[in-house]
């Protein structure tokens, strides 16, 4: 399945203009990753993808297509889109166990199954012995695996994910990344990946994309042409990723400048 | 453990001390020290030797099971109503918007005010201490259920709807949990709502239960039976908010357990 964004701009009615003629298409099985300051509309524009926006509190001009077909013509469970929070959203009520199991609840399958996909989730996110756990019991780490798996449960074929590693410290977040690209590397399916992180896009997306402050546009568009399967770690350490680093450095330090204020004039 | 057990000694060595002090203040220990007069504050000893009398000539049995099948009908139905209400008006937009001034006018009258005019819609029998315990449960439990409702964490929505969750899917795995929880840290109160409602309504006019004899020893001047009275109140009390400390424990252990101390 692919996305396809045409000149889409969402304004939110208390006033702020999120996006402004944002294009993008992402193809089907392709990694594509957002990066763009604090602010600039990376959540506003998965969730019009996700068709999660409010009509009463937001305008949205222009045409976004997943799949070919419009956000609300397809039912959700058609359309079998995964969608990785920024905050994990676990069901606090529920079991790791449980949560993980969410997606297939909902799809009615039977539940012998949905216990063995679980485990077999469980044991590859390293969460085997925690099924029983709430999610205030486990660390924040173990909950951002849960929620991860929790989407991979139900096999979606276009899966968006605003900032998942966004609240894990250094070592944590490099072993999801792999875990990630291992995971996409088995078996390709589209998705759109948000980070602040430019390291982190260049290590897993084939395409980066960075969008300009608020209102977010595209900026520029940088093709990853490092080879797969890659190695997250001994990535970080060659020449063309410091290359790449540094040329999509150039375009994204002008927008994170503007946001800050000029140090040194006191 | 040995913390917990500590503690539990020393608030059992405190509440005897209250009584030692009371009973010396009253007389007791035959020091002869009297600070108040005993149709004023009965000797604990004296309102304890109360409970041999009144439980043989059967009354005490009699009064404990209407007030306490009132309070629990009562909290039962106010539960009930309160929660399918709150539901309704939580889901219900439109009606909410109308509704919501009547029913904050009427929460915000002092609830028990309504005992007199109970009385006679409903006789003399439980029906309307029933009635009273329902009325000033229902409204604590309606509110907590619609804020309930109305204060779902949006994300957690997002979440279901976009894994393809329908209306159904969404009450069951995030409204009603949500909800759930809501009441039930209303259960404490609302069980001693209940009380409260059924005993109140036994002072307007009845014909057995705690609030009744109550009534009619102070109106005798019957300070012991008074003082008997209310310290079978408090035990019943305290053992009906223990029971539902110990159920909400139970069914919302998925919390963070410093939320559950609060
Ligand atoms: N529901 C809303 N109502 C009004 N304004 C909103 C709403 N949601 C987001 N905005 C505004 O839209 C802009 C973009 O927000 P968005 O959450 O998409 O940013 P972001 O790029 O994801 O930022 P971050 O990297 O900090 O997560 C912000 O200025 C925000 O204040
Ligand atoms: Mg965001």
């Amino acid at each position: 399945m692919s996305i396809a964004l045409e000149h889409v701009g969402i304004r939110f009615r208390a006033g702020v203009e999120a996006l402004r003629d944002v294009t993008l298409d992402v193809g089907r099985g392709e990694f594509v990753a957002v990066v763009g300051p604090s602010g600039c509309g990376k959540s506003t524009l998965l969730s019009a993808i996700a068709n999660l926006l409010d009509p009463a509190e937001c305008e949205v001009v222009g045409r976004i297509l997943v799949d070919g077909s419009a956000p609300g013509t397809k039912s959700r469970r058609e359309l079998n889109l995964g969608y990785v929070f920024q905050r994990d959203a676990l069901l606090p009520w529920q079991t790791i166990d449980q949560n993980v199991q969410l997606g297939l609840a909902i799809r009615d399958v039977d539940p012998r199954e949905r216990r063995e996909r679980s485990r077999a989730l469980l044991e590859m996110a390293g969460l085997t012995g925690f099924d029983r756990y709430y999610p205030h019991q486990v660390s924040g780490g173990m909950r951002q695996r849960a929620a991860l798996v929790r989407t991979l449960a139900y096999d979606p074929q276009v899966i968006l994910m605003d900032e998942p590693f966004g609240a894990l410290d250094a070592q944590n977040r490099m072993l999801l990344q792999s875990e990630l690209l291992r995971i996409w590397q088995a078996s390709p399916r589209t998705i759109l990946f948000v980070t602040h992180d430019l390291a982190e896009a260049i290590v897993l997306a084939q395409r980066v994309v960075v969008l300009s402050r608020r209102p977010g546009a595209v900026k520029a568009v940088y093709d990853i042409a490092l080879p797969y399967p890659r190695d997250a770690f001994a990535l970080r350490g060659s020449a063309e990723f410091g290359r790449l680093e540094t040329t999509i450095w150039q375009a994204l330090r002008d927008e994170f400048r503007a946001t800050l204020p000029e140090p040194g004039v006191a | 453990m040995n913390r917990t057990w500590s503690l539990a000694l020393r608030r059992a060595a405190l509440i005897v001390a209250i009584f030692a002090l009371w009973e010396l203040v009253t007389g007791g220990f035959g020091l002869g020290l009297v600070l108040t007069s005993p149709a004023i504050l009965a000797r604990p000893s004296s309102a304890l030797a109360e409970l041999g009398p009144y439980a043989a000539s059967g009354l005490l049995w009699r009064d404990l099971s209407t007030t306490l099948i009132e309070a629990m009908v009562g909290l039962v139905l106010g539960i009930i109503g309160g929660a399918a209400l709150g539901l309704a008006l939580g889901y219900w937009r439109r009606a909410s918007e109308l509704i919501e001034p009547v029913l904050v006018s009427l929460n915000s009258l002092p609830r028990i005010a309504v005992a007199p005019i109970l009385l006679p819609w409903l006789g003399l029998g439980i029906a309307s201490k029933i009635a009273l315990s329902f009325f000033t449960v229902f409204f604590v439990v309606f509110f907590n259920t619609y804020l309930g409702v109305r204060s779902v964490e949006p994300e957690l929505v997002k979440a279901v709807q976009v894994m393809g969750g329908d209306r159904m899917h969404l009450a069951r795995f995030v409204v009603l949990p949500s909800v759930f929880t809501w009441i039930f840290a209303a259960l404490r109160t609302s069980v001693s709502f209940a009380l409260t409602g059924a005993v109140v309504g036994e002072f307007v006019g009845a014909s057995s239960g705690l609030g009744y004899r109550l009534n009619i020893a102070a109106g005798l001047l019957d300070t012991k039976r008074v003082y008997l009275i209310l310290l079978i109140l408090m035990v019943f009390a305290v053992t009906l908010v223990e029971i539902a400390k110990r159920v909400e424990a139970r069914l919302l252990r998925w919390r963070p357990s410093a939320v559950l101390a609060g």
